[in-house]
C-alpha cells in the first residue's frame, strides 16, 4: 500500500557484495542498463564491496559483476530473470 | 408548474464516449481460513489491508473473499463469526460460497471468479488467510504482500511467487523437502531443477499471476490440488516468466498447521498431480507407457521414503 500512497522519486539504496578476493566488482541493473562501467563498487576495509545509489520508486533488477562474472546477491529480496534470460536479483523501493 | 407527461422529453440515450483502455487493475482474492480461530485479531489486520485496497478502485477490482461452506456451517451458531463476516469481510470484498475440497479448490474458485471480471492486463494476487498477520511481523508482511501483483505489472512477469521465513522443522519445509522436491525430481527432472533456482516453496500460497498466464492455467487444470507446483510446471513448460518474492517471517496459524496424516495426504495428492502432468505431457509419444511405468515405480518408492521420513518428523 505504501508504495502506492508514497510515490518518492528516488530513495538512496546501498548494495554490499561480500566477494574479498575479487579484483572489481561493478553493479549493473535496469537502472543503468547492465553498463558495468556506470556503477563501480568500493571496496571497504573488510574487503567487501559496497555502493549507494539512488534509485526510483517500483522494483529493479540487478546483479553484480565479479571480476566480469553476473552474481546474483544473496541477500536480496527477490529473484527474476534479465532480457537475456540470466537469474538476477530484485531490490524493491518503495 | 409541472408539465404534463405528454409533453415530457424521454431521455434521450447519452452519447457514447470512446472507450479509453482500461488501466490494467489487480485482483485481490483472499481465501477465507477453513478453520476458524476465537481470536479474529489477525483476521482484523489482514482485513484492515483489504479495506485499504478496496478503497483504491483505480488500482484494484473489488476484492473476494472464498468462503468454504463447511467453515461457515461449522459456525451456524456462533454470533461473532457472523457478525465478522457481515460487518468486517462482506463490506470490503465480496463473499464467494463455495463448497471446496480442500484450499486449493478454493483457490480455484477465488481465482476463476476474479478471472471472469478481469482484463487482459489484469494481475490476479492470492492472499492466503491462516496466517498470523495481527503479530508485529503479521504487520511488516501485510506491508510488503503488495510487492507481488506490482511486480507482475512493473517488471512484465507471469507469475510472482512470494516466500516466507520458515525454520527446517517447519511441517510446510519438510513436506516441500522430502515430499514435493523428490517426487518433482522423479517426474519432471528438468523442470524440478528450474523450479529450485526460483524458490524453495513450491507450495507457497502467497502468489500473483498475470491474466493471459491464469487464462492458460485455469483451462489446464485436472485437480484442484496443489495448485502452486502445478503452476510453477506450467511456467516452465511455457517459458513463462517467473521471480521469486520474499514476503517476510510470518507462520501460519496453529488451526491449519499440518499433522502427519495432513502431511502424507498432501505428499500423495502431489504424487496423483505428478502422473497426471506427465500424462498429459506424454501420452502422445510412442513407448510412454513403460517409461511411465517405470517412473511410477520409482515414485513410488520416493512417496514411501518421504512418509516414513515425515512419520520420524512429525509423528
Amino acid at each position: 500500500m505504501s508504495s502506492f500512497a508514497y510515490q518518492k522519486p528516488l530513495r538512496a539504496i546501498t548494495f554490499i557484495c561480500a566477494a574479498p578476493q575479487a579484483q572489481s566488482v561493478s553493479l549493473v541493473g535496469d537502472f543503468n542498463n547492465w553498463n558495468p562501467a556506470a556503477h563501480p563498487m568500493k571496496q571497504t576495509p573488510d574487503r567487501s564491496w559496497l555502493l549507494t545509489v539512488e534509485l526510483k520508486h517500483g522494483h529493479h533488477r540487478y546483479a553484480f559483476l565479479v571480476d566480469g562474472a553476473l552474481t546474483l546477491d544473496p541477500r536480496a529480496q527477490g529473484i527474476t530473470r534479465n532480457d537475456k534470460g540470466e537469474r538476477v536479483s530484485l531490490v524493491p523501493v518503495s | 408548474m409541472r408539465k404534463p407527461s405528454a409533453s415530457r422529453r424521454a431521455p434521450q440515450p447519452k452519447p457514447k464516449k470512446a472507450n479509453p483502455a482500461k488501466a490494467p487493475r489487480i485482483h485481490p482474492v483472499i481465501i477465507y481460513p477453513f478453520k476458524q480461530s476465537a481470536d479474529y485479531s489477525d483476521l482484523q489486520a489482514l482485513y484492515e489491508l483489504v479495506n485499504r485496497l478496496d478503497r483504491d478502485k483505480k488500482r484494484y477490482a473489488r476484492p473476494i473473499t472464498v468462503m468454504d461452506r463447511k467453515t461457515h456451517f461449522s459456525m451456524t451458531e456462533d454470533a461473532a463469526f457472523h457478525d465478522f463476516r457481515q460487518n468486517t469481510v462482506a463490506k470490503c470484498s465480496d463473499i464467494l460460497d463455495a463448497w471446496c475440497v480442500d484450499t486449493c479448490q478454493m483457490w480455484y474458485s477465488g481465482l476463476g471468479a476474479a478471472f471472469e471480471k478481469g482484463s487482459p492486463d489484469d494481475v490476479y494476487w492470492l492472499i492466503p488467510g491462516d496466517f498470523n498477520y495481527g503479530s508485529p511481523v503479521g504487520q511488516e508482511v501485510l506491508g510488503d504482500i503488495h510487492d507481488l501483483p506490482e511486480i507482475i505489472m512493473e517488471l512484465d512477469q507471469d507469475l510472482c511467487i512470494g516466500e516466507i521465513a520458515t525454520d527446517h522443522s517447519n511441517p510446510k519445509h519438510l513436506i516441500d523437502t522430502y515430499g514435493t522436491f523428490a517426487l518433482l525430481y522423479n517426474w519432471f527432472p528438468a523442470e524440478a531443477q528450474e523450479i529450485r533456482q526460483f524458490t524453495e516453496q513450491p507450495r507457497s500460497e502467497f502468489f500473483a499471476v498475470r491474466h493471459s498466464f491464469l487464462r492458460e492455467a485455469l483451462a489446464q487444470r485436472w485437480y484442484a490440488y496443489e495448485q502452486t507446483v502445478v503452476l510453477l510446471l506450467q511456467a516452465i513448460l511455457g517459458g513463462k516468466r517467473i521471480s521469486r518474492f520474499f514476503v517476510g517471517h510470518i507462520s501460519d496459524l496453529p488451526e491449519g498447521r499440518e499433522s502427519l496424516a495432513a502431511a502424507m495426504q498432501q505428499v500423495e495428492r502431489t504424487e496423483r498431480v505428478l502422473k497426471s502432468a506427465w500424462r498429459e505431457r506424454n501420452h502422445s509419444r510412442s513407448g510412454w507407457i513403460e517409461q511411465y511405468r517405470a517412473l511410477e515405480n520409482q515414485s513410488g518408492q520416493v512417496r514411501r521414503a518421504a512418509i516414513t521420513i515425515l512419520q520420524h518428523l512429525l509423528g
